[in-house]
């Protein structure tokens, strides 16, 4: 379970980033004291770091700079400032991603999952149960068999590859898509996972997506 | 400056001139002084006259003329102090000891507006950043608690973009150089401002329909985001009751530019209101139909675009279909990263 550091003075908005987090199968810890962020920086050893711009006692351009002295660990950026000037001096200084508030959750567990990715380096070749999945190439191969997949069957399969074992609902789904340039609506969705589904099944897998009533998918 | 004007503004002096010299006509008829004594001496105080008035007049007329030719040629006429000419009589120098003092108290006025126009500007920033907190964790507790969402996310988007909008329009009227040019992917900016309106696109069986927009072009990303955000819920206002909206947007690039066409299907604006589209608080024949409609959102959009250098007209046929044309040019001396 991948552990993230969350620093956030708002006191609601650290709770629910919490539960949010939590919920999407992550572990959060929370900084809840601000006199000395970066030695706790330092000793969290979290996976990926969320951190807000104006903090209390401290700036969080200036602690992501202490901070890129001594980990790698990916950093992306909240903040309510929204000018490039911010998000430049953000990402010169080594952050991974920059998101302004109000966030859409989906597209914050979206980033959180891409910069997870990207600092791993995996996410060309993965594997389903014993499915080979090539994102580069959009194919499913399984015991020598193939199967392409359109661009956005295959970003529907990697979101619920993204989330094993969860409940994915259809508003998630199409938030990833639309994220990507897919402006879908409520039919195409219904048509795309129908057509995954049978591709799937196609490789011998005709229970991989099975659909919740009124709440979405799991990939089991 | 015109002679007989001068002329007119003088006839007190003339008056008195020619009283005097009757006068002195009589006086001297009355001593019984010879005729040929006081013809030479009134044509030598005519002559007097003549040359003092023709001297007084060269001099007004030289300096006049300067100032209303400056004048004229001043864009901004208030900026005449700083190039008045040398005057070498009396009132020529009270004037412009007169002007330099108003336009010293006038520059004095101005930039207390200035300085507190800014300020004003800075707490609005730092307004919408406040309140964009709150927005943040109602979005996290709607997430959290999937049993309210469908009450509450469609009001906090409305609440987010009138947020925006006020932040955007403090922006546009602002003449600090808050925004950076930079190379910026067409999609990724189009594709932020069509989440945040995914809902209500959705709802109303929108159709998008992009073509192109896998380039970059020479742009300030977060303001772009922004137009294309008010784009989009311009065409859901005004879209045609009698068939789905449909938007499609296009990106053209060309040997020195890169041409984005934006174009929507709704009900389209009259012709007589279309010049007028871009002006501050015009709501036209649409903004009557619809409540809601300040006027502002494609000022402030047209305001951005002349900030940024990019060139944005619009086409619309009534009852058929709207579009805006964006220019974005390709300038290589602004390149940056």
């Amino acid at each position: 379970m991948n552990k993230i550091l969350i620093i956030e003075d708002e006191k609601e908005l650290r709770a629910e980033l919490s539960i949010l987090l939590a919920n999407a199968g992550y572990a959060p810890v929370a900084v809840t004291d601000f006199t000395d962020v970066a030695s706790q920086m330092r000793e969290a050893e979290a996976d990926l770091v969320l951190m807000d711009i104006n903090l209390p006692n401290a700036n969080g351009e200036a602690l992501l700079q202490e901070y890129r002295k001594v980990s790698e660990a990916p950093v992306i950026m909240l903040t309510s400032r929204t000018t490039e000037l911010d998000e430049l001096i953000s990402m010169s200084y080594g952050a991974d991603d920059y998101i302004t508030k109000p966030y859409n959750p989906t597209i914050l567990l979206l980033r959180i999952s891409a910069v997870l990715k990207r600092t791993r380096k995996t996410g060309q070749e993965r594997l389903y149960r014993d499915v080979h999945v090539s994102s580069l190439k959009g194919t499913l191969s399984r015991n020598g068999s193939e199967q392409m997949l359109t661009k956005n069957e295959m970003l529907i399969f990697q979101f619920l590859l993204d989330h094993p074992g969860e409940i994915v609902s259809r508003d998630d789904l199409m938030t990833a898509l639309w994220d990507s340039n897919e402006f879908i609506n409520d039919n195409a969705l219904s048509v795309n996972i129908s057509r995954l589904r049978n591709k799937l099944q196609d490789l011998g897998l005709p229970d991989a997506i099975e659909t919740r009533k009124k709440q979405g998918y799991i990939l089991k | 400056m015109k002679l007989t004007d001068h002329l007119k503004d003088k006839i007190y002096l003339f008056i008195i001139e020619a009283v005097a010299l009757t006068v002195a006509v009589i006086f001297l008829a009355a001593f019984k002084v010879r005729w040929e004594v006081f013809t030479a001496l009134a044509v030598v105080f005519l002559l007097a006259c003549v040359t003092a008035e023709l001297y007084d007049l060269s001099r007004k007329k030289k300096f006049y003329d300067f100032l209303y030719n400056a004048l004229d040629g001043l864009d901004k006429k208030y900026l005449l102090t700083e190039m008045l000419p040398e005057a070498d009589f009396l009132e020529g120098e009270l004037l412009k000891d007169v002007l330099l003092s108003c336009s010293k108290s006038m520059a004095e006025n101005v930039a207390f507006y200035r300085i507190r126009n800014k300020e004003f500007r800075e707490y609005i920033e730092m307004w919408v950043h406040e309140a964009k907190l709150p927005v943040a964790t109602l979005e996290l507790i709607c997430r959290n608690n999937p049993d309210i969402k469908d009450r509450i996310s469609g009001q906090l988007k409305k609440l987010d973009e009138y947020i925006e909008n006020v932040l955007y329009y403090a922006r546009s009227e602002n003449a600090d150089k808050d925004y950076i040019i930079k190379e910026t992917p067409l999609n990724r900016a189009f594709a932020n401002a069509a989440v945040k309106n995914r809902e209500a696109l959705l709802a109303n069986g929108a159709e998008l329909e992009t073509q192109g927009l896998d380039i970059t072009v020479l742009t300030d990303g977060k303001w772009l985001e922004f137009i294309f955000g008010q784009l989009i819920s311009n065409s859901l206002k005004y879209k045609a009751e009698d068939r789905p909206l449909k938007i499609s947007v296009t990106a053209e690039p060309h040997e020195d530019s890169v041409v984005l066409l934006f174009k929507d299907n709704g009900s389209g604006i009259p012709a007589e209101d279309l010049p007028y589209v871009f002006e501050k608080s015009f709501t036209g024949a649409n903004g009557h139909r619809h409540p809601g409609s300040t006027g502002m959102g494609l000022y402030i959009v047209k305001s951005l675009c002349n900030r940024l250098g990019h060139s944005l007209t619009v086409r619309s046929e009534q009852g058929a279909f709207t579009e805006f044309i964006f220019t974005f040019s390709k300038n290589n001396h602004l390149k940056m990263s």
